[in-house]
Protein backbone atom coordinates (compact mmCIF):
# COMPACT_ATOMS: atom_id res chain seq x y z
CA UNK A 1 0.00 0.00 0.00
CA UNK A 2 3.27 2.62 0.55
CA UNK A 3 3.82 2.06 -3.03
CA UNK A 4 0.12 3.55 -4.23
CA UNK A 5 2.08 6.37 -6.02
CA UNK A 6 -1.79 8.26 -6.74
CA UNK A 7 -5.00 6.97 -5.86
CA UNK A 8 -8.59 8.51 -7.41
CA UNK A 9 -11.69 7.43 -5.73
CA UNK A 10 -15.25 8.59 -8.04
CA UNK A 11 -13.93 10.81 -9.34
CA UNK A 12 -15.68 13.13 -11.23
CA UNK A 13 -14.10 16.24 -13.69
CA UNK A 14 -17.24 18.81 -14.94
CA UNK A 15 -16.79 21.34 -17.86
CA UNK A 16 -19.36 24.34 -18.29
CA UNK A 17 -20.46 24.13 -21.89
CA UNK A 18 -19.87 27.19 -24.53
CA UNK A 19 -18.84 30.83 -22.58
CA UNK A 20 -22.13 30.11 -19.76
CA UNK A 21 -20.49 31.07 -16.41
CA UNK A 22 -23.49 29.38 -14.69
CA UNK A 23 -24.86 27.55 -17.39
CA UNK A 24 -24.70 23.99 -18.38
CA UNK A 25 -22.35 21.73 -17.38
CA UNK A 26 -20.75 18.28 -18.78
CA UNK A 27 -19.42 15.85 -17.09
CA UNK A 28 -16.02 14.76 -19.07
CA UNK A 29 -15.54 12.49 -16.20
CA UNK A 30 -18.48 10.67 -13.79
CA UNK A 31 -16.84 8.37 -11.58
CA UNK A 32 -13.53 7.06 -11.92
CA UNK A 33 -11.67 5.37 -9.70
CA UNK A 34 -7.74 3.74 -10.08
CA UNK A 35 -4.61 3.38 -8.25
CA UNK A 36 -1.09 3.85 -9.45
CA UNK A 37 1.72 1.58 -8.19
CA UNK A 38 5.62 2.77 -8.05
CA UNK A 39 6.92 1.01 -11.49
CA UNK A 40 3.61 0.13 -12.88
CA UNK A 41 3.07 0.81 -16.18
CA UNK A 42 -0.92 1.39 -16.63
CA UNK A 43 -2.87 1.48 -19.69
CA UNK A 44 -5.63 3.55 -20.26
CA UNK A 45 -8.58 2.21 -23.00
CA UNK A 46 -12.04 3.30 -24.24
CA UNK A 47 -13.61 4.33 -26.39
CA UNK A 48 -13.59 8.17 -28.03
CA UNK A 49 -14.53 10.91 -26.01
CA UNK A 50 -14.35 8.22 -22.59
CA UNK A 51 -12.62 10.62 -20.96
CA UNK A 52 -8.71 9.31 -21.34
CA UNK A 53 -7.38 12.68 -21.80
CA UNK A 54 -8.90 14.37 -19.34
CA UNK A 55 -7.87 11.70 -16.73
CA UNK A 56 -4.58 12.27 -17.33
CA UNK A 57 -4.63 16.10 -17.29
CA UNK A 58 -6.74 15.39 -13.63
CA UNK A 59 -3.81 12.63 -12.63
CA UNK A 60 -1.13 15.50 -13.94
CA UNK A 61 -2.41 17.63 -11.56
CA UNK A 62 -3.53 20.41 -14.41
CA UNK A 63 -7.74 19.96 -13.40
CA UNK A 64 -8.82 19.79 -10.15
CA UNK A 65 -11.63 17.24 -9.29
CA UNK A 66 -14.46 18.40 -8.87
CA UNK A 67 -16.45 15.18 -6.87
CA UNK A 68 -14.17 11.85 -5.63
CA UNK A 69 -11.09 12.59 -4.33
CA UNK A 70 -7.80 12.17 -5.20
CA UNK A 71 -4.43 11.09 -3.04
CA UNK A 72 -0.82 11.74 -4.60
CA UNK A 73 2.00 10.90 -2.69
CA UNK A 74 5.33 13.37 -2.86
CA UNK A 75 5.57 12.89 -6.78
CA UNK A 76 6.16 14.73 -9.31
CA UNK A 77 3.93 14.05 -12.62
CA UNK A 78 4.11 15.34 -16.03
CA UNK A 79 2.21 14.92 -19.13
CA UNK A 80 4.52 14.32 -22.10
CA UNK A 81 3.54 17.21 -24.09
CA UNK A 82 4.53 18.04 -27.67
CA UNK A 83 6.28 21.97 -28.78
CA UNK A 84 4.90 23.06 -25.09
CA UNK A 85 5.52 27.16 -25.25
CA UNK A 86 7.35 27.11 -28.85
CA UNK A 87 7.91 30.64 -30.10
CA UNK A 88 8.03 30.73 -33.46
CA UNK A 89 10.90 33.65 -33.68
CA UNK A 90 12.67 31.89 -31.35
CA UNK A 91 15.64 29.53 -32.29
CA UNK A 92 15.45 25.83 -31.48
CA UNK A 93 18.10 26.14 -29.09
CA UNK A 94 15.91 28.78 -27.19
CA UNK A 95 12.74 26.93 -27.63
CA UNK A 96 14.26 24.22 -25.98
CA UNK A 97 15.00 25.59 -23.40
CA UNK A 98 11.41 27.48 -22.77
CA UNK A 99 9.90 23.94 -23.21
CA UNK A 100 12.23 22.27 -21.20
CA UNK A 101 11.59 25.06 -18.39
CA UNK A 102 7.79 24.60 -18.86
CA UNK A 103 7.71 20.41 -18.71
CA UNK A 104 9.58 21.43 -15.33
CA UNK A 105 13.11 20.81 -15.88
CA UNK A 106 15.41 23.31 -14.35
CA UNK A 107 17.48 25.67 -16.29
CA UNK A 108 21.00 24.07 -15.62
CA UNK A 109 19.64 20.61 -16.36
CA UNK A 110 18.20 21.38 -19.88
CA UNK A 111 21.46 23.64 -20.90
CA UNK A 112 23.54 20.33 -20.11
CA UNK A 113 20.97 18.26 -22.64
CA UNK A 114 20.97 21.04 -25.13
CA UNK A 115 23.60 18.80 -26.80
CA UNK A 116 21.76 15.66 -26.70
CA UNK A 117 18.71 17.27 -27.93
CA UNK A 118 20.34 18.81 -30.94
CA UNK A 119 21.89 15.43 -31.78
CA UNK A 120 18.72 13.58 -31.35
CA UNK A 121 16.44 16.17 -33.49
CA UNK A 122 19.04 15.58 -36.24
CA UNK A 123 18.22 19.31 -36.82
CA UNK A 124 22.60 20.16 -37.19
CA UNK A 125 22.96 24.06 -37.78
CA UNK A 126 18.93 24.62 -37.88
CA UNK A 127 19.24 24.36 -34.42
CA UNK A 128 20.11 28.31 -34.22
CA UNK A 129 17.73 28.80 -36.35
CA UNK A 130 14.21 30.56 -35.54
CA UNK A 131 11.80 27.74 -36.04
CA UNK A 132 9.32 29.58 -37.72
CA UNK A 133 11.73 28.30 -40.77
CA UNK A 134 11.12 24.62 -39.87
CA UNK A 135 9.78 21.95 -41.39
CA UNK A 136 6.37 20.29 -39.57
CA UNK A 137 8.47 17.21 -38.92
CA UNK A 138 11.45 19.31 -37.99
CA UNK A 139 9.47 20.45 -35.22
CA UNK A 140 8.06 17.63 -34.30
CA UNK A 141 11.31 16.20 -34.00
CA UNK A 142 12.86 18.98 -31.84
CA UNK A 143 9.26 19.04 -29.88
CA UNK A 144 10.05 15.25 -29.22
CA UNK A 145 13.43 15.24 -28.24
CA UNK A 146 13.10 18.27 -26.09
CA UNK A 147 10.17 16.10 -24.23
CA UNK A 148 12.30 13.12 -23.84
CA UNK A 149 14.31 15.00 -21.53
CA UNK A 150 12.14 15.10 -19.05
CA UNK A 151 12.11 12.34 -16.34
CA UNK A 152 9.36 12.75 -13.62
CA UNK A 153 8.25 10.14 -11.42
CA UNK A 154 5.38 9.72 -13.16
CA UNK A 155 5.35 9.85 -16.74
CA UNK A 156 1.56 10.70 -18.54
CA UNK A 157 1.45 9.75 -22.41
CA UNK A 158 -1.38 11.10 -24.42
CA UNK A 159 -1.13 9.12 -27.44
CA UNK A 160 2.31 10.16 -28.35
CA UNK A 161 4.03 7.23 -28.98
CA UNK A 162 5.99 8.08 -32.35
CA UNK A 163 6.35 11.25 -34.42
CA UNK A 164 7.84 13.18 -37.69
CA UNK A 165 8.40 10.99 -40.82
CA UNK A 166 8.51 7.06 -41.21
CA UNK A 167 12.64 7.20 -39.75
CA UNK A 168 12.21 9.12 -36.93
CA UNK A 169 9.14 7.02 -35.34
CA UNK A 170 10.87 4.35 -35.80
CA UNK A 171 13.73 6.37 -33.66
CA UNK A 172 11.38 8.09 -31.23
CA UNK A 173 9.38 5.23 -30.68
CA UNK A 174 11.98 3.25 -29.64
CA UNK A 175 13.25 6.04 -27.29
CA UNK A 176 10.06 6.06 -25.76
CA UNK A 177 9.61 2.19 -25.41
CA UNK A 178 12.94 2.39 -24.06
CA UNK A 179 12.12 4.87 -21.61
CA UNK A 180 8.96 3.32 -20.30
CA UNK A 181 11.09 -0.17 -20.33
CA UNK A 182 13.08 1.50 -17.62
CA UNK A 183 11.16 1.10 -14.63
CA UNK A 184 9.38 4.32 -14.62
CA UNK A 185 5.85 4.86 -13.53
CA UNK A 186 3.83 5.47 -16.58
CA UNK A 187 0.40 6.06 -17.61
CA UNK A 188 -0.64 5.68 -21.13
CA UNK A 189 -2.97 6.65 -22.45
CA UNK A 190 -3.33 5.30 -26.61
CA UNK A 191 -6.12 3.65 -29.57
CA UNK A 192 -3.24 1.57 -30.22
CA UNK A 193 -4.13 -2.03 -28.52
CA UNK A 194 -1.30 -3.47 -29.62
CA UNK A 195 1.14 -0.98 -27.80
CA UNK A 196 -0.78 -0.76 -24.45
CA UNK A 197 -0.71 -4.73 -24.41
CA UNK A 198 2.71 -4.51 -25.09
CA UNK A 199 4.25 -1.64 -23.03
CA UNK A 200 1.75 -1.86 -20.55
CA UNK A 201 1.35 -4.73 -17.00
CA UNK A 202 -2.28 -2.75 -15.63
CA UNK A 203 -5.17 -1.76 -17.95
CA UNK A 204 -8.19 0.35 -16.83
CA UNK A 205 -10.80 1.03 -19.28
CA UNK A 206 -13.31 3.65 -18.93
CA UNK A 207 -16.56 4.34 -20.76
CA UNK A 208 -18.57 7.94 -20.89
CA UNK A 209 -16.63 9.17 -17.88
CA UNK A 210 -17.05 5.95 -15.52
CA UNK A 211 -14.70 3.41 -14.79
CA UNK A 212 -15.72 -0.34 -15.89
CA UNK A 213 -12.20 -2.28 -14.91
CA UNK A 214 -9.11 -1.59 -13.79
CA UNK A 215 -6.90 -5.15 -13.56
CA UNK A 216 -4.07 -7.51 -15.07
CA UNK A 217 -3.63 -6.84 -18.69
CA UNK A 218 -5.24 -9.63 -20.39
CA UNK A 219 -8.08 -9.86 -18.08
CA UNK A 220 -9.28 -6.45 -19.24
CA UNK A 221 -8.54 -6.69 -22.73
CA UNK A 222 -10.49 -9.97 -22.79
CA UNK A 223 -13.68 -8.19 -20.96
CA UNK A 224 -13.15 -4.85 -23.08
CA UNK A 225 -13.11 -6.98 -26.64
CA UNK A 226 -16.58 -9.56 -25.14
CA UNK A 227 -18.19 -5.84 -24.92
CA UNK A 228 -16.66 -4.63 -28.19
CA UNK A 229 -18.47 -7.74 -29.72
CA UNK A 230 -21.57 -7.22 -28.33
CA UNK A 231 -21.88 -3.73 -28.76
CA UNK A 232 -21.35 -4.68 -32.76
CA UNK A 233 -24.53 -4.27 -35.03
CA UNK A 234 -24.95 -8.25 -35.91
CA UNK B 1 10.46 24.72 -6.90
CA UNK B 2 10.73 28.31 -6.68
CA UNK B 3 13.53 28.50 -8.24
CA UNK B 4 12.23 26.59 -10.75
CA UNK B 5 9.55 29.43 -11.45
CA UNK B 6 11.65 31.78 -11.05
CA UNK B 7 13.90 30.69 -13.65
CA UNK B 8 10.82 30.05 -15.84
CA UNK B 9 9.96 33.83 -15.36
CA UNK B 10 12.97 35.43 -16.46
CA UNK B 11 13.39 33.45 -19.66
CA UNK B 12 9.96 33.67 -20.47
CA UNK B 13 10.34 37.35 -20.16
CA UNK B 14 13.78 37.29 -22.02
CA UNK B 15 11.87 34.95 -24.61
CA UNK B 16 9.01 36.94 -25.12
CA UNK B 17 11.51 40.78 -25.48
CA UNK B 18 14.00 38.50 -28.36
CA UNK B 19 10.46 37.44 -29.99
CA UNK B 20 8.63 40.75 -29.95
CA UNK B 21 12.01 42.32 -31.35
CA UNK B 22 12.14 39.49 -33.81
CA UNK B 23 8.28 40.05 -35.25
CA UNK B 24 9.20 43.40 -36.65
CA UNK B 25 11.45 44.98 -39.47
CA UNK B 26 12.50 47.29 -36.98
CA UNK B 27 12.92 45.27 -33.93
CA UNK B 28 13.63 46.62 -31.03
CA UNK B 29 13.39 50.54 -32.22
CA UNK B 30 10.17 50.02 -31.54
CA UNK B 31 10.06 50.11 -28.25
CA UNK B 32 11.22 53.64 -27.95
CA UNK B 33 9.72 54.74 -31.48
CA UNK B 34 6.06 53.58 -30.74
CA UNK B 35 5.71 55.78 -26.77
CA UNK B 36 7.75 58.83 -28.85
CA UNK B 37 5.03 58.94 -31.57
CA UNK B 38 2.49 58.93 -29.32
CA UNK B 39 3.93 61.57 -26.83
CA UNK B 40 4.40 63.69 -30.18
CA UNK B 41 1.03 63.52 -30.90
CA UNK B 42 -0.30 65.00 -27.61
CA UNK B 43 2.19 67.54 -27.42
CA UNK B 44 0.53 68.87 -30.93
CA UNK B 45 -2.98 68.25 -29.24
CA UNK B 46 -2.31 69.80 -26.03
CA UNK B 47 0.21 72.12 -26.66
CA UNK B 48 0.45 73.33 -30.60
CA UNK B 49 -2.76 73.34 -31.15
CA UNK B 50 -5.15 73.69 -27.56
CA UNK B 51 -2.05 76.08 -26.26
CA UNK B 52 -2.96 74.34 -22.63
CA UNK B 53 0.73 73.45 -21.74
CA UNK B 54 2.66 76.24 -19.61
CA UNK B 55 6.56 77.03 -19.75
CA UNK B 56 7.15 73.36 -18.46
CA UNK B 57 4.32 71.23 -20.43
CA UNK B 58 6.51 69.43 -22.36
CA UNK B 59 8.65 67.44 -19.74
CA UNK B 60 5.39 67.20 -17.61
CA UNK B 61 3.82 65.17 -20.47
CA UNK B 62 7.10 63.48 -21.67
CA UNK B 63 7.29 62.55 -17.97
CA UNK B 64 3.93 61.45 -17.43
CA UNK B 65 2.64 59.11 -20.42
CA UNK B 66 6.62 57.53 -19.91
CA UNK B 67 4.99 56.14 -16.37
CA UNK B 68 1.59 55.42 -17.36
CA UNK B 69 2.71 53.72 -20.43
CA UNK B 70 4.57 51.67 -18.22
CA UNK B 71 1.69 50.95 -15.96
CA UNK B 72 -1.17 50.86 -18.26
CA UNK B 73 1.02 48.26 -20.05
CA UNK B 74 1.56 46.23 -17.47
CA UNK B 75 -2.46 46.42 -16.30
CA UNK B 76 -3.61 45.46 -19.89
CA UNK B 77 -0.79 43.21 -21.29
CA UNK B 78 -0.33 41.55 -17.81
CA UNK B 79 -4.17 41.66 -17.21
CA UNK B 80 -4.56 39.65 -20.65
CA UNK B 81 -1.83 36.84 -20.08
CA UNK B 82 -3.46 34.25 -18.48
CA UNK B 83 -6.53 34.44 -21.00
CA UNK B 84 -4.39 34.68 -23.97
CA UNK B 85 -2.22 31.32 -22.56
CA UNK B 86 -5.47 29.39 -21.96
CA UNK B 87 -3.91 26.79 -24.41
CA UNK B 88 -0.86 26.21 -22.35
CA UNK B 89 -2.89 26.68 -19.05
CA UNK B 90 -4.37 23.60 -20.06
CA UNK B 91 -1.47 21.69 -21.25
CA UNK B 92 0.95 22.45 -17.82
CA UNK B 93 0.18 22.70 -14.38
CA UNK B 94 1.78 26.37 -13.68
CA UNK B 95 0.69 28.87 -11.23
CA UNK B 96 -1.55 31.29 -13.45
CA UNK B 97 0.31 34.17 -12.19
CA UNK B 98 3.39 33.23 -14.21
CA UNK B 99 2.10 34.80 -17.58
CA UNK B 100 1.10 38.20 -16.18
CA UNK B 101 4.26 38.43 -14.29
CA UNK B 102 6.26 37.71 -17.42
CA UNK B 103 4.20 39.95 -19.57
CA UNK B 104 4.72 42.81 -16.95
CA UNK B 105 8.14 42.33 -16.80
CA UNK B 106 9.30 42.34 -20.33
CA UNK B 107 7.39 45.96 -20.16
CA UNK B 108 9.34 46.84 -17.35
CA UNK B 109 12.35 46.13 -19.51
CA UNK B 110 10.92 48.18 -22.70
CA UNK B 111 10.37 51.20 -19.94
CA UNK B 112 13.68 51.14 -18.90
CA UNK B 113 15.04 51.82 -21.94
CA UNK B 114 12.51 54.07 -22.74
CA UNK B 115 13.42 55.91 -19.46
CA UNK B 116 17.02 56.22 -20.62
CA UNK B 117 15.77 58.13 -23.72
CA UNK B 118 13.33 60.46 -21.47
CA UNK B 119 16.38 61.11 -19.04
CA UNK B 120 18.56 62.08 -21.82
CA UNK B 121 16.00 64.37 -23.32
CA UNK B 122 15.27 66.26 -19.75
CA UNK B 123 18.78 66.53 -19.18
CA UNK B 124 19.07 68.28 -22.58
CA UNK B 125 16.39 71.05 -22.38
CA UNK B 126 17.69 71.81 -19.09
CA UNK B 127 16.70 69.45 -16.04
CA UNK B 128 20.22 67.68 -15.35
CA UNK B 129 20.76 65.00 -12.51
CA UNK B 130 20.06 65.63 -9.00
CA UNK B 131 20.61 63.49 -5.84
CA UNK B 132 16.51 63.25 -5.66
CA UNK B 133 16.99 60.63 -8.50
CA UNK B 134 17.88 57.89 -5.34
CA UNK B 135 14.46 58.14 -5.14
CA UNK B 136 13.74 56.85 -8.25
CA UNK B 137 13.73 53.05 -7.31
CA UNK B 138 11.79 52.89 -4.28
CA UNK B 139 9.28 55.02 -6.10
CA UNK B 140 9.27 52.77 -9.54
CA UNK B 141 8.72 49.73 -6.97
CA UNK B 142 5.37 51.14 -6.01
CA UNK B 143 4.45 51.61 -9.28
CA UNK B 144 5.40 47.95 -10.34
CA UNK B 145 3.52 46.76 -7.31
CA UNK B 146 0.31 49.08 -7.70
CA UNK B 147 0.12 48.32 -11.56
CA UNK B 148 0.81 44.40 -11.03
CA UNK B 149 -2.11 44.08 -8.76
CA UNK B 150 -4.22 45.94 -10.85
CA UNK B 151 -2.98 43.71 -13.94
CA UNK B 152 -3.54 40.49 -11.43
CA UNK B 153 -7.05 41.10 -10.91
CA UNK B 154 -7.34 41.95 -14.06
CA UNK B 155 -5.62 38.77 -15.29
CA UNK B 156 -8.18 36.53 -13.00
CA UNK B 157 -12.02 38.08 -14.56
CA UNK B 158 -10.71 38.03 -17.94
CA UNK B 159 -10.72 34.82 -19.02
CA UNK B 160 -13.74 34.29 -17.33
CA UNK B 161 -15.40 36.99 -19.09
CA UNK B 162 -13.62 38.37 -21.81
CA UNK B 163 -16.09 41.55 -22.96
CA UNK B 164 -14.07 42.60 -19.96
CA UNK B 165 -11.55 43.85 -22.03
CA UNK B 166 -13.46 46.28 -23.92
CA UNK B 167 -14.18 48.00 -21.16
CA UNK B 168 -10.98 48.25 -19.39
CA UNK B 169 -9.41 50.56 -22.63
CA UNK B 170 -11.76 53.04 -21.66
CA UNK B 171 -11.72 52.90 -18.17
CA UNK B 172 -7.83 53.57 -18.38
CA UNK B 173 -8.35 55.81 -20.65
CA UNK B 174 -10.78 57.82 -17.83
CA UNK B 175 -7.94 57.22 -14.89
CA UNK B 176 -4.91 58.53 -17.32
CA UNK B 177 -7.33 61.89 -17.28
CA UNK B 178 -8.28 61.94 -13.87
CA UNK B 179 -4.44 61.31 -12.84
CA UNK B 180 -2.71 64.12 -14.46
CA UNK B 181 -0.87 62.21 -17.30
CA UNK B 182 -0.97 64.91 -19.71
CA UNK B 183 -2.17 67.94 -17.68
CA UNK B 184 -0.61 68.67 -13.82
CA UNK B 185 -3.61 68.12 -11.00
CA UNK B 186 -2.43 71.84 -10.19
CA UNK B 187 -4.26 73.46 -13.44
CA UNK B 188 -7.50 71.80 -11.55
CA UNK B 189 -9.79 74.05 -9.79
CA UNK B 190 -9.88 73.67 -5.92
CA UNK B 191 -11.90 71.74 -4.93
CA UNK B 192 -12.15 69.11 -7.62
CA UNK B 193 -8.23 68.95 -7.27
CA UNK B 194 -8.04 67.72 -3.70
CA UNK B 195 -10.37 64.97 -4.87
CA UNK B 196 -8.31 63.81 -7.66
CA UNK B 197 -4.74 64.15 -5.27
CA UNK B 198 -6.52 61.38 -3.60
CA UNK B 199 -6.02 58.78 -6.50
CA UNK B 200 -2.74 56.95 -5.66
CA UNK B 201 -1.73 57.34 -9.91
CA UNK B 202 -2.17 61.33 -9.48
CA UNK B 203 0.53 60.72 -6.87
CA UNK B 204 2.78 59.00 -8.15
CA UNK B 205 2.96 61.32 -10.91
CA UNK B 206 3.23 64.34 -9.39
CA UNK B 207 6.03 62.45 -6.92
CA UNK B 208 8.16 61.46 -10.37
CA UNK B 209 7.93 65.27 -11.99
CA UNK B 210 9.05 66.32 -8.44
CA UNK B 211 11.90 64.53 -8.77
CA UNK B 212 13.07 64.54 -12.35
CA UNK B 213 12.19 68.06 -12.90
CA UNK B 214 12.98 70.15 -9.42
CA UNK B 215 14.99 67.74 -7.87
CA UNK B 216 12.33 67.60 -4.99
CA UNK B 217 12.27 64.24 -2.83
CA UNK B 218 8.91 62.84 -2.94
CA UNK B 219 6.69 63.24 -0.07
CA UNK B 220 7.76 60.00 2.04
CA UNK B 221 4.05 60.06 4.13
CA UNK B 222 2.05 60.10 0.86
CA UNK B 223 4.25 57.19 -0.77
CA UNK B 224 3.97 55.50 1.91
CA UNK B 225 -0.28 55.49 1.98
CA UNK B 226 0.47 54.56 -1.97
CA UNK B 227 2.55 51.73 -1.24
CA UNK B 228 0.29 50.56 1.16
CA UNK B 229 -2.41 50.56 -1.44
CA UNK B 230 0.00 49.36 -3.64
CA UNK B 231 0.38 46.19 -1.64
CA UNK B 232 -3.06 45.02 -0.65
CA UNK B 233 -4.21 45.95 -4.45
CA UNK B 234 -1.16 43.52 -5.01
CA UNK B 235 -2.18 40.79 -2.61
CA UNK B 236 -5.79 41.10 -3.37
CA UNK B 237 -5.21 40.38 -7.06
CA UNK B 238 -2.91 37.36 -6.21
CA UNK B 239 -5.64 36.08 -4.14
CA UNK B 240 -8.34 36.34 -6.81
CA UNK B 241 -5.99 34.63 -9.25
CA UNK B 242 -5.01 31.93 -6.98
CA UNK B 243 -8.94 31.53 -6.20
CA UNK B 244 -10.12 31.22 -9.91
CA UNK B 245 -7.00 29.22 -10.89
CA UNK B 246 -9.08 25.48 -10.94
CA UNK B 247 -11.11 27.11 -13.24
CA UNK B 248 -8.99 28.18 -16.13
CA UNK B 249 -7.74 24.82 -17.75
CA UNK B 250 -11.74 24.10 -17.87
CA UNK B 251 -12.06 26.88 -20.09
CA UNK B 252 -12.67 27.22 -23.93
CA UNK B 253 -10.10 29.70 -25.95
Amino acid sequence: MNDTLIELRNVGVAFNVGRSIAGQRHWALEDVSLSLRRGERLGVIGRNGAGKSTLLRVIAGILAPDRGSMTRGPVSCQLLALALGFVPYLSGRDNAVLSGLLLGLRRREIVARLDAIREFSELGDFFEQPIASYSSGMNMRLAFSVAMQVEPDVLLIDEVLAVGDAEFQQKSGAALRARMGEGHTVVLVSHNEREIARLCDRVLWIEHGRSVLEGPRDEVFEAYHRDMHVAKPA
Amino acid sequence: MRLHLIELILFNTYAELRAEAARSYLGLVWWVLEPALMMATFWFVFDVILHSGGPDYVPQLLIGLTVWQWMKSCMTHGGYAIWSHLGLVRQTRLPPLVFPLVAMLSDTVKFLCILVLLLVILWCVGYPPNMAYFALPPLFLVVFVFAAGIGFMISAIVPLLPDVRFVIEQVLSVVMFLSGVVFSLSNVPAPLNQWLALNPVAQIMDATRGILMHGAWPHWLALAKVSLVSIVVCFAGAAVVRHFAPRYPKLAS
